[in-house]
Order: structure tokens, then C-alpha cells, then sequence
């Protein structure tokens, strides 16, 4: 029996010998009873429950100040917005986020059938090659598409050079700059995450269910409507939600291809100072947001199909035949747009920059404003997420768990909306902090800080609570606990955490570039900045460091799904 | 246990290091804050050459808006604004957010393109104006006034900026004095009808304009001058408009420099304004904008661009442009003419 324990059987006995004498103190004791109820008559110890309550408080602020802002932005206003600029922006949002998710879900769930159930030349190369789009951000695939596609790009000038393509079809047709831009880079990009988590169901269907139906008459696309897709069918949909979360909350490849959307709406009234009506529309966006979390939680409640485990067998390869060539094309084709035409793209134009210099001190500088704030942002996350997960693994109750659902605030919600918080709350109450480099830090540890919750909550779930009543009996704190036994024992996980972290900021676009203090640019702003005015041979360089630091937790992401 | 040891020390050893470089960045040595909504290609090599004649460390925000001072009144954070716009200027002058300045070279630029309290100075200058396509359009067919965009005449033939547009702003602005807000919110959804396309800068104007896209564009004079530089597709002409007898003569504006009231770094602010009057600086302040400088010793980096002095230019005194700053959006917005993009 733990030390707080004795404690509180301690007091229960006073209580009894004292129950009545005086009426606050027999509030207090009603307090004190509910509080040891709450924890199922286990609370951690103060300094660690602080510890935990303060991260899940900061995480959650300036979401919250930006609600209490939009209700206080006036009538008038809410009234203009509502007549002029909602209808048209939920439009443009709503109709590309469904577009997005479901072509990206289409081509997700084409290529892991073909990849992991046929017989194409390569497969388990494809297997991996496929997921690669994860490592180059929207924003950079935006770019170089732009480059190849946008005005004065390498098609239309090809264009231009082939006389019978314009007698027959005219002008050059295509604009980078509209809804289809949009829609297409976004899809390229974003499809692996379908592609990862539809690639695993189906590595684990079982055959038995194919052969039964395969002996019952049915045909190879019988069985694959009737028996494959609705096992299929919890993969497609946590798969649909991650994209559309990814689209309701991406701002780079929309403002560089001047689509707009909630976030770019936002961007742009805070860029003009409207930072009342940037408020409004970020409340619409949460509303948006909270719509999809909420599907995600019915579906996966309603959707739980069980395998049979102890009759498993690998499922089967079927024979392309005929099929072999088209199926192959389809997949180099999605390859070759999706990885190896933009990568191109950034390689020739990296050595057209490094041919004028444009690794220059001032770049370097970049790149290293770059490292250390990622750097001291995936620190700040890996140590503020271990009193959260270890207080909801080891003292399960509403309020540890009210903690952890604080946490997940800014990641759920897109950048612009924290960093539009961020700026309410250090302007008008941390001036010493306020336009630092700490601010910038801070933005990107409540963005991502679940990522390196996650990481830890892995690991610590394989450590036994008995490790730690072990420590508790030879007298530590529960906070002491964690530091000196649990935490050497789940090292790798959080260090894990803080890399994904670590990625995440190096990558992360809004936040940064609403925030950073003045002579404080990263790289990923810089690549923003730079392709906006069409200095391409000094975004790219940029783009291929990004590039090149996300292939690192490639391999765990990999393993995740 | 001895491999967990090993990665604790790992951390704590990142972790020092991490401290120790925002310690460092942290450090109060000689530096200069600047906020800047001017273009960061015309702006960085200015603050570079400072940095290195002065050794000062200059830290800028680049695309900077004037609210922004406007929003850190309680919490300073600049020293120094630089603007395309005399119009946001003279606005932060009146709201007190600017501070006088008597330093040395202030005379060399005419009292019309200062502040009163010399709290902001202009160094270069620019009008607006029409870029055309020789090959689409003579000159005698050119529009030869702004009013004149109003005509079905040029429908569809013409590009525009987004009303957000520095430029755009201030050439409404101007407007507004000359004719009032009735007359200038019909022109500015006359235009916005009557344009084929709707840009979000100038310089993808003057290259639709340079591609053949579209006849003509609306810009600054600048920007003909950076087109006929292009290696290809610089055929292209420009229109000075309102030259007429009677006409309202060219609509100008300036960039200059404004000394933040409350600046943390005061002496360093003057120390760059003074450095900035030195005319050679002045010169580098124009730098590869083309623009014209205001200091009429200077030669013109452009040799070919029209001097002020030859051309008809708008009677309005420019900080007059500052009254306007604040609600110019509003009727450009209610006028139908979206600030931004969508």
C-alpha cells in the first residue's frame, strides 16, 4: 500500500472521529472525499499532478482564447461574415475536402490491392516506394508543381514549341491556380496515408473467408465487393479521416496555389490585422473540425470486425494475367507524379541555385534557426508529455484523462488557429516572451506534443505498475518514480516521440510563419517565401533539406500502420 | 541499464547545448529591429551593407504591416519601418506610434516627402501608370486617363492587383481626394468589372503583360522599367496618365523610412537614418527597384526613367494620403473588389 493511501484511510478515521463539529470543514471534507473518489481513492502526488495539469492548461489556451475572442467580435461583424464570406468558404472547403478524400481513398485502396494481393513485378518494393509522398510536404509538391505546371512553366512552354497542340486545342489549358490544382496536388500527396493503413488490413485478411466465398460461386470481383471491402472498410475510414483532417487544416499548398479555404481565409484576415473576424473563421473551422472527430468516434465505435485468429492463413496472390500492363503503368504512373517527377524537379533546381550561391551564409542561417527550434521543441515535448501519460496510465480517472484530451487540442486544429491564440495570449499577458524564439517553440510543442505522447504511451503500456508500487514502497514520489525508474526503462519510445517530433517542426509551415520573430525565418518559411515570388532556385535547396530530414522517422511511420 | 545511462546523458547533453544556443541568441549586443512591407529583394542587400559598414546586427520581419506596430504599442518591438506607402506612414506619425528625428541629411530630400517632425522620410518615388503590349495595343488606342478604365471601351483588356495591393491602396487613396468617395467607389467596381484578369502583385502583371495575356495592366512605373530589363518578352510601353491640360496630372507615391516611437534600440534607429541619408545609401535604397530617388542630385539608377520634374504630377501633398490609410480598404472592399485573392 502506497504512502498516500495510508494517508487517506488515516483520514477517514479522523473524519469519523470528528464527523459534524463544523460546517466548512465539513465542505472541505466532501471536497476532499470526491477528489480521493475521483481517483478511485489513488491521487497522484502533487508536484506530478501540477506538473501534468499545467501542460494540459498551456496546450489548450490559446484554442480557448480564440473562441472567447470570436464570441466577443460584435454582432455586426458576425452578421457580415455569415451573409458574405461563411457560405462561400465552407463551399470551397467542404467541396474540396470530400473531392480530396475520396480520389485519394480511391488510389490508396487501388494500389495496396494491386501491391499487396497481386502478382505485379516488384511488389515489395512498391510496398515502400508508394508510401514515400509521406516525406515531401504538400507545400513543396505545390511547388513544383507550379514549376511544371503553373504560367511559364516547363509544359507550357513545351507547349508553346509544338504547333499542332495549339492549332488544335488553342492556348495552353491548364491553370495550377484553381480548384483542380489544388485538388490534385493535395490527393498526390496525401494518398499514402490511405494507401499505409489499407496496406496493413489487408496484409491481415484472412483466405478462409475467400474460399469459402470462392466455393460458393463467386467470381475474383464478387469476392473483392462482398468480402474484401467491408473488411476493408475501418481502414478506409480511419484513412478518409486522416485526410480530410489533413485538408480542412492545410495552409501552404492552398495559399501558394491562391485556392481559399478556412485557413487561408484566416491567414489573410490576420495578415490585414482583421485578427476579430480571423477569429470568427476560426471558430467556423473548429465547428468543422469537431464534425469529423465526432464521425471518427461514431464509425469506430459502430465498425469492429474480428478476424479469427487461430485459423489464420496469409491470403493468397492472385494472377494479374492480361491485367499485368495496365496495372503496372498505373502504379508508375502515380510513382512517377507523385515522387520522382517533383524530386526532379527540386534536384534541377537546387543545382541551378547552388550555381549562384544560394547556399550563402544567410541560408545557413536558416537552416540553422531551423534545427533549434525544432530541436528545443521536440525536447519540450518529450518532457512535458511524461507526467500526462504517466498520470493516465497509472492513475486512470476523469481528470487525468480530461488532461489528455486538453493535449490533443492543437493537434487536432489547424496551425493558423494556434498561432492566431499564441499571439492574443503573448501580446496581451507574456510580453517578455513575445515575439521570441520561445513563442515559435511553444506553438509547435502544443501542435505536436500528442505525437511524442503517443511514442511514450506505447512503451509505457508494456511496463508493469508493479515496477512502480515497487518504487513507491521504498519511499519516492510518484514523480520521482517516473523520472528514476519508469522513464530509463521507456527511453526509446519517448526518444521516438521526439523525433517524429522533431520532423513534424522542421516541416511545419503556419504556426512558424505567423509567429517568428523578426530575423527569425526557417527553412520551411523560406520555401514558402521564396516560391510566392517565384525564386525557385532558392526554395528548392531548402525543400530538399526538408525532404531529406523527413525520411528519418520514415521507417517507424512504416512500421506504425 | 547501462545503455539507458548512456542515452540519459545523451539528452542532458543536447539539452545544455539547446540552452546554450538561445542563451546566445538572447544576447544584448548592438542590434537594429526592422520592420518592412517593401519588397525583401529591394530591402535585404540595404540592411546587409548597413550591417557590415556598422557591425550593427539588423534582425528584419519581412511583409510587415503597419498595424502590426499599431498592435505592439503596449509591447515595442520595433525601431525602424520601412514602407512603400506614405499613406501608412503619415497614419503611424498620426497615431503616435512614429518619433521626430533631426539627424544630419534630412535637407537633402524635399520638405514635400517628409513628415513634418521628419518622423518619417521618402527616398524614392514612383507614379502610377499603364504597362502595355506593343504588340496588342498602340498608343494611341491606350487609355490616357484613370478614368478612362471606367469605359466599356476596355473591357476585358486589363489587368488589375487584388484591392489589398500596397500600390492599390494608395492609388485609391489618392482618388478619394480627387474626387470623393461616391465617384471613386464606381470607379473602383468599374474596374474590377472591366478587368480581364485580377492579380496578386505587380510583377505577375507586367510578365502576363510582357506574355502577351493581356493588352495592358495597371502598375507602377517601376515595374515597366524591371519589364523592359527581361530578356524576352520586354515589348512592352507605358502610359503616364492624366497628363492633359485640365487632367489631375500622375498619381505618386512613395517609399521611405519611419523612426518607431519607444524604439528599444533608439540610437541605433537614428544611426540607420542618418547612414540611410548618405546619398550613396540612398541610391542603395532605390537599389534594383528601378524606382526614382527623390534627392534630385541623384542620377536615376534607370537612366531611361521619366524624372518627376518632366511629368504633370498630383497636386495632393502625399502624407495627405495618411488621412485616407484606415477606412481606403473598407470602401475598396464594399465596392466589390476583394482585398485578397480568393
Amino acid at each position: 500500500m502506497s504512502e498516500d493511501d495510508q494517508n487517506y484511510h488515516q483520514l477517514n478515521n479522523d473524519n469519523n472521529a470528528k464527523a459534524g463539529e463544523d460546517t466548512s470543514l465539513a465542505v472541505l471534507r466532501f471536497l476532499r472525499r470526491k477528489w480521493m473518489d475521483s481517483w478511485h481513492g489513488n491521487p497522484p502526488g502533487k508536484v506530478l499532478f501540477l506538473l501534468g495539469l499545467l501542460t494540459g492548461l498551456i496546450m489548450s489556451i490559446p484554442i480557448i482564447y480564440v473562441i472567447w475572442q470570436s464570441l466577443f467580435a460584435g454582432v455586426d461583424r458576425w452578421r457580415r461574415l455569415l451573409d458574405d464570406r461563411i457560405p462561400q468558404l465552407l463551399l470551397n472547403t467542404f467541396s474540396l475536402t470530400v473531392a480530396v478524400t475520396l480520389c485519394a481513398v480511391l488510389i490508396g485502396v487501388t494500389l495496396s490491392w494491386i501491391v499487396v494481393r497481386t502478382d505485379i513485378p516488384g511488389r515489395k518494393i512498391w510496398q515502400w516506394l508508394l508510401a514515400l509522398p509521406l516525406v515531401i510536404p504538400p507545400y513543396v509538391g505545390a511547388m513544383t508543381y507550379i514549376i511544371v505546371l503553373g504560367p511559364s512553366g516547363w509544359v507550357q512552354n513545351a507547349w508553346r514549341e509544338v504547333s499542332w497542340l495549339v492549332n488544335m486545342f488553342g492556348e495552353y489549358p491548364i491553370d495550377i491556380y484553381s480548384f483542380w490544382g489544388v485538388f490534385f496536388v493535395l490527393t498526390m500527396f496525401t494518398y499514402p496515408y490511405v494507401f499505409l493503413i489499407a496496406s496493413a488490413s489487408l496484409r491481415k485478411m484472412n483466405r478462409n473467408f475467400e474460399e469459402i466465398a470462392r466455393s460458393q460461386g463467386m467470381n475474383t470481383r464478387q469476392i473483392f465487393w462482398k468480402v474484401n471491402l467491408p473488411f476493408l472498410r475501418p481502414a478506409i475510414g480511419a484513412g478518409a479521416i486522416l485526410i480530410a483532417l489533413y485538408v480542412l487544416s492545410d495552409f501552404g499548398v492552398i495559399a501558394m496555389m491562391r485556392y481559399v479555404t478556412f485557413t487561408a481565409a484566416i491567414y489573410f484576415q490576420r495578415a490585414s490585422f482583421d485578427t476579430a473576424s480571423a477569429s470568427i473563421l476560426s471558430l467556423v473551422l473548429m465547428l468543422l473540425t469537431i464534425v469529423i472527430l465526432w464521425v471518427e468516434v461514431k464509425t469506430r465505435r459502430k465498425s469492429k470486425y474480428y478476424q479469427t485468429a487461430n485459423t489464420f492463413k496469409e491470403p493468397d496472390i492472385l494472377s494479374l494475367g492480361k491485367w499485368k500492363i495496365p496495372a503496372l503503368i498505373y502504379v508508375c504512373v502515380i510513382f512517377f507524379v507523385s515522387v520522382v517527377l517533383p524530386i526532379i524537379v527540386l534536384v534541377y533546381w537546387s543545382a541551378i541555385g547552388i550555381g549562384r550561391g544560394a547556399l550563402d551564409a544567410r541560408f545557413f542561417g536558416f537552416a540553422w534557426n531551423s534545427l533549434r527550434v525544432s530541436l528545443f521543441a521536440s525536447l519540450l515535448c518529450m518532457v512535458l508529455s511524461m507526467p500526462i501519460i504517466y498520470l493516465k496510465s497509472r492513475y486512470p480517472s476523469v481528470i487525468s484523462s480530461s488532461i489528455d484530451k486538453l493535449s490533443y487540442a492543437g493537434y487536432a486544429l489547424p496551425g493558423v488557429i494556434v498561432a492566431l491564440g499564441m499571439i492574443f495570449v503573448f501580446n496581451n499577458h507574456l510580453p517578455a516572451l513575445y515575439n521570441t524564439f520561445y513563442m515559435v517553440a511553444i506553438a509547435l510543442v502544443i501542435r505536436f506534443l500528442p505525437q511524442a505522447m503517443q511514442a511514450g504511451e506505447a512503451s509505457l503500456s508494456l511496463v508493469s505498475p508493479r515496477i512502480d508500487e515497487a518504487a513507491r514502497s521504498l519511499g519516492h514520489p510518484p514523480w520521482k518514480v517516473m523520472i528514476k525508474v519508469i522513464l530509463p526503462s521507456i527511453l526509446p519510445g519517448v526518444l521516438a516521440g521526439g523525433a517524429l517530433v522533431f520532423v513534424s517542426s522542421i516541416k511545419e509551415l503556419p504556426a512558424t510563419l505567423m509567429l517568428r520573430p523578426p530575423g527569425f525565418d526557417t527553412l520551411a518559411v523560406r520555401v514558402y517565401v521564396e516560391a510566392n515570388e517565384s525564386f525557385y532556385y532558392l526554395a528548392a535547396p531548402a525543400a530538399l533539406i526538408i525532404i531529406l530530414i523527413s525520411i528519418i522517422p520514415l521507417r517507424y511511420l512504416l512500421k506504425k500502420y | 541499464m547501462k545503455k539507458s545511462i548512456k542515452s540519459l546523458m545523451f539528452i542532458a547533453s543536447l539539452m545544455l547545448l539547446v540552452i546554450l544556443v538561445t542563451a546566445c541568441g538572447q544576447g544584448d549586443e548592438d542590434e537594429l529591429v526592422v520592420y518592412s512591407s517593401r519588397n525583401e529583394r529591394f530591402v535585404q542587400p540595404l540592411l546587409d551593407k548597413f550591417s557590415e559598414e556598422t557591425g550593427i546586427t539588423v534582425r528584419t520581419l519581412h511583409e510587415a504591416d503597419a498595424l502590426q506596430l499599431k498592435e505592439e504599442t503596449g509591447n515595442v518591438q520595433a525601431d525602424i519601418f520601412i514602407s512603400n506607402d506614405i499613406g501608412a506612414l503619415e497614419y503611424l506619425r498620426m497615431e503616435d506610434l512614429l518619433a521626430s528625428f533631426d539627424g544630419e541629411g534630412v535637407e537633402t530630400i524635399d520638405a514635400p516627402y517628409r513628415a513634418d517632425d521628419n518622423s518619417w522620410i521618402a527616398i524614392s518615388a514612383r507614379s502610377r501608370g499603364f504597362i502595355y503590349n506593343k504588340d496588342m495595343i498602340t498608343e494611341e488606342e491606350m487609355p490616357k486617363t484613370m478614368e478612362a478604365l471606367m469605359d466599356a471601351e476596355f473591357e476585358g483588356q486589363f489587368a488589375i492587383t487584388r484591392g489589398g495591393n500596397g500600390g492599390m491602396i494608395g492609388n485609391v487613396s489618392a482618388l478619394r481626394n480627387e474626387w470623393g468617395d461616391e465617384r471613386t467607389a464606381e470607379w473602383v467596381e468599374a474596374i474590377k468589372d472591366n478587368a480581364g484578369g485580377i492579380y496578386s502583385g505587380h510583377g505577375d502583371i507586367r510578365q502576363a503583360v510582357g506574355a502577351g495575356e493581356h493588352p495592358f495592366g495597371l502598375v507602377n512605373n517601376y515595374y515597366y522599367h524591371q519589364q523592359l530589363e527581361e530578356p524576352n518578352n520586354n515589348n512592352v510601353g507605358f502610359i503616364y496618365p492624366d497628363q492633359g491640360e485640365g487632367d489631375m496630372g500622375v498619381i505618386a507615391n512613395a517609399a521611405g523610412v519611419g523612426l518607431v516611437n519607444g524604439a528599444p534600440n533608439e540610437e541605433d534607429a537614428k544611426a540607420f537614418i542618418e547612414w540611410l541619408l548618405l546619398p550613396e545609401n540612398q541610391l542603395e535604397f532605390v537599389g534594383e527597384s528601378l524606382e526614382i530617388p527623390i534627392n534630385a542630385d541623384l542620377e536615376p539608377p534607370y537612366e531611361h526613367a521619366v524624372r518627376f520634374a518632366d511629368l504633370k504630377v498630383q497636386q495632393m501633398p502625399l502624407k495627405d494620403l495618411g488621412k485616407y490609410f484606415e477606412d481606403t480598404k473598407e470602401l475598396i472592399e464594399q465596392s466589390g473588389l476583394d482585398l485578397e485573392l480568393r
